[in-house]
């Protein structure tokens, strides 16, 4: 079957290419999607400080950690509602784990009576709602059996660590709200090239970028 | 087309200075300094078409059908003697060709006498005493007998025959270059192959006596669901491109190189520290070293050059660069000092500084007036002087972080450009991988679509991460 193919040199697809813009906005927020999507958390952060001054929203993000990083939970969580209310309506989790850590800080304050009503009020309800939530809520609540909570069988949420991982997970959220993104935008394109680039193929030969890990162009065939 | 270079050589009159080589990508310059206006709206490309609205009542015969005030319906006038006198209707604009798939519909008010209505697609000129479908290039589906005329007056059996209360839809996917159409909301007969070339008019035909049809354009909606069949096709596609394998650690690489090249450096420092376990660079730096040793090239002075700069500190910028390459300030027609002086006068307009403004203009600014490329760049920074407020004008865009951003890349790119390692083609050093990825991706939508003649959906990357919708017709 003889070829009916268009044939395009390499000069004249290079002219083709030359004459696309790829703002470098739309490439800054390609990788800003990666680092939300593939969990790098400090990477966003960095890569929105040295590439996208928003001040703003770092300010923001900044108080809510270390509100959380200093324990005080009520004020943590009211800001990330006034950052986006619609951040803990869509992470149960990230609720749960805010609330919980404000559970934590009130035994690490000696405040059981009012640990126990926060306790029965908000966090009963939520646990019930969810069955993984249930275990956590437990381990939470069984600090209060323990006179000594710091050396108890559960004493890992007593620690620091605790503190910062909850503050890691509402810092990771805040970031998505503001991205608006949940879907890995870079592998999606990436299979996008090759399938377009096969596609043409059919219609045209032209030089293909058959290792994409140096975009290095061939020759036409 | 004239470079800069060209001009330096005819001004200064003797030999081109040594570092002429100037490898920051004017073109690319001038594309984002002139789009930084508007960046997000401006530079993505006007594709929104004009699409049908209504029935054109000019180029009708006017003699067999008449069409009412509101231009949505036709009744047939003539007295149908022959098959020379049907009352057929264009709409006013041709179908728009920027997307995937065009639809309407047309509805049969009256069957009249025989019920001779028909839908379809016509060309321009097209004979509209004629039924759509009779006459070459053109496409229709009759009401009448059910059978598709495509390009002659003898047709096929195709679908259902169709007639009063009765809703009929017509449709072109570009995609896959055929017609289609439907009978109250259900596709009929098979998708139609479509070999027509240029411009078609959605047209609806009468031809009986006291036949009436009306027409909808998509100001009501439709019956046949479009929108399911359009995301139906789109969502088979997407499932085929998702199939296709992917090197797992590229994204990690493309991104770690675009950061190296950029000189961001305390990013890839978190990247490389949270993904320490996960990152086997080892795989794919085998096979490609080229890229990495060029990138790492002084990625530290580069990251603190362009922290200044983001800044506003061209001083500091500037001393730095006298520190550590004074060689790159050799040449102070290049277009990074071009960036660096434009950059520092802006600087003392945001401050208010006017006085000092003009000062530095009369001292640094004026001589590049010499060269030609840089004149519109020149005359927007200037007439920022003229605003009392110069945020609020249309050269306000100057004063935007982007701008910032602009002169720190061409900094960036002066420096790379000494990298040992470089090759001597100077696409390497301007464009990363990943600008590189992505223009082909591009380019190959484009000629796709050049390729089909210039119909079909056309690919915009800035829409695609923006999540722009565009709601068909």
């Amino acid at each position: 079957m003889a070829s009916s193919k268009k044939i395009i040199t390499r000069p004249d697809w290079e002219k083709l290419l030359d004459n696309v813009h790829v703002m470098k906005e739309d490439m800054n927020k390609l990788v800003m999607n990666f680092f939300v999507t593939e969990g790098y958390v400090d990477a966003a952060e960095k890569f929105r400080m040295e590439s996208d001054i928003d001040l703003s929203t770092i300010m923001d993000r900044m108080a809510v950690k270390q509100a959380v990083q200093s324990g005080n939970m009520v004020d943590a969580i009211e800001k990330v509602n006034d950052l986006n209310p619609l951040i803990l309506e869509t992470n149960p989790h990230l609720y749960f784990h805010l609330q919980q850590q404000k559970l934590i800080e009130l035994i690490r304050e000696g405040k059981i009576a009012e640990a126990l009503d926060f306790a029965q009020d908000e966090l009963a309800a939520r646990g019930q709602e969810n069955q993984c939530l249930l275990e956590e809520l437990e381990q939470t609540v069984a600090l209060m059996a323990f006179e000594d909570a710091a050396n108890c069988p559960v004493k890992q949420l007593m620690d620091m660590s605790q503190r910062q991982k909850t503050a890691s997970e509402v810092n990771a959220a805040i970031l998505t709200s503001q991205s608006h993104e949940k879907d890995p935008m870079l592998p999606s394109l990436l299979k996008k090239l090759i399938w377009v680039q096969n596609k043409l193929g059919e219609q045209a030969s032209y030089p293909k970028i058959i290792d994409l890990s140096s975009a290095k162009l061939e020759e036409t065939k | 087309m004239v470079t800069k270079n060209d001009h330096i050589a005819s001004v200064n009159g003797n030999s081109i200075v040594d570092d002429t080589f100037d490898p920051v990508d004017l073109t690319k310059l001038a594309a984002w300094w002139r789009s930084g206006g508007a960046l997000g709206n401006v530079v993505k490309e006007k594709d929104w078409e004009n699409a049908p609205t209504h029935l054109n009542t000019i180029n009708s015969s006017g003699k067999f059908q008449f069409v009412s005030r509101d231009m949505l319906s036709v009744r047939y006038t003539g007295l149908q003697l022959h098959g020379n006198d049907v009352g057929a209707v264009q709409a006013n604009l041709p179908a728009p060709t920027n997307r995937v798939i065009y639809y309407f519909e047309m509805t049969v008010k009256n069957a009249g006498a025989k019920g001779n209505v028909a839908i379809g697609f016509t060309p321009t000129g097209f004979k509209t005493y004629r039924q759509p479908g009779w006459e070459p290039n053109s496409c229709g589906y009759h009401g009448d007998d059910g059978f598709l005329y495509n390009g002659k007056s003898s047709g096929e059996k195709f679908g259902p025959t169709f007639t009063f209360n009765d809703t009929v839809g017509a449709g072109i996917n570009y995609a896959m270059q055929e017609f289609f159409f439907t009978k109250n909301g259900e596709l009929v007969g098979k998708p139609i192959p479509k070999e027509i070339k240029g411009d078609l008019f959605p047209t609806v035909a009468v031809h009986s006596q006291n036949e009436e049809v009306t027409v909808n354009f998509g100001n009501l909606p439709f019956l046949f669901n479009i929108e399911a069949f359009e995301s139906e096709k789109k969502k088979k596609q997407e499932a085929v491109i998702d199939e296709t394998p992917v090197p797992g650690n590229l994204s990690s690489w493309i991104v770690r190189s675009y950061l190296l090249h950029y000189g961001y450096e305390d990013t890839l420092n978190s990247f490389e520290t949270e993904s320490q376990s996960t990152l086997p660079s080892s795989n794919i730096s085998q096979e490609s070293n080229i890229n990495d040793p060029e990138e790492t090239f002084e990625l530290h002075h580069r990251m603190i050059l362009r922290k200044l700069i983001r800044e506003g500190d061209i001083d500091s910028a500037f001393k730095r660069l006298h520190e550590w390459y004074p060689h790159l300030l050799k040449n102070e027609m290049s277009t990074m000092s071009f960036l660096l002086h434009s950059q520092k006068f802006i600087e003392y307009i945001r401050g208010g500084m006017s006085e000092d403004a003009v000062k530095y203009a009369r001292m640094k600014l004026v001589s590049f007036f010499a060269i030609k490329f840089f004149e519109t760049l020149l005359q927007d920074c200037i007439s920022l002087l003229a605003y009392e407020d110069p945020s609020t004008s249309c050269v306000g865009y100057l004063l935007d972080t982007h701008q910032r951003d602009i002169v720190a890349d061409g900094v960036n790119v002066m420096i790379l450009s000494g990298s040992p390692n470089l090759k001597s083609s100077k696409g390497n050093v301007c464009c990363t991988l990943l600008e590189k990825l992505l223009k082909q991706l591009t380019a190959c939508y484009i000629e796709g679509r050049s390729l089909n003649g210039q119909q079909g959906e056309v690919f915009n990357l800035h829409d695609i991460l923006h999540d722009t919708y565009r709601i068909g017709n």
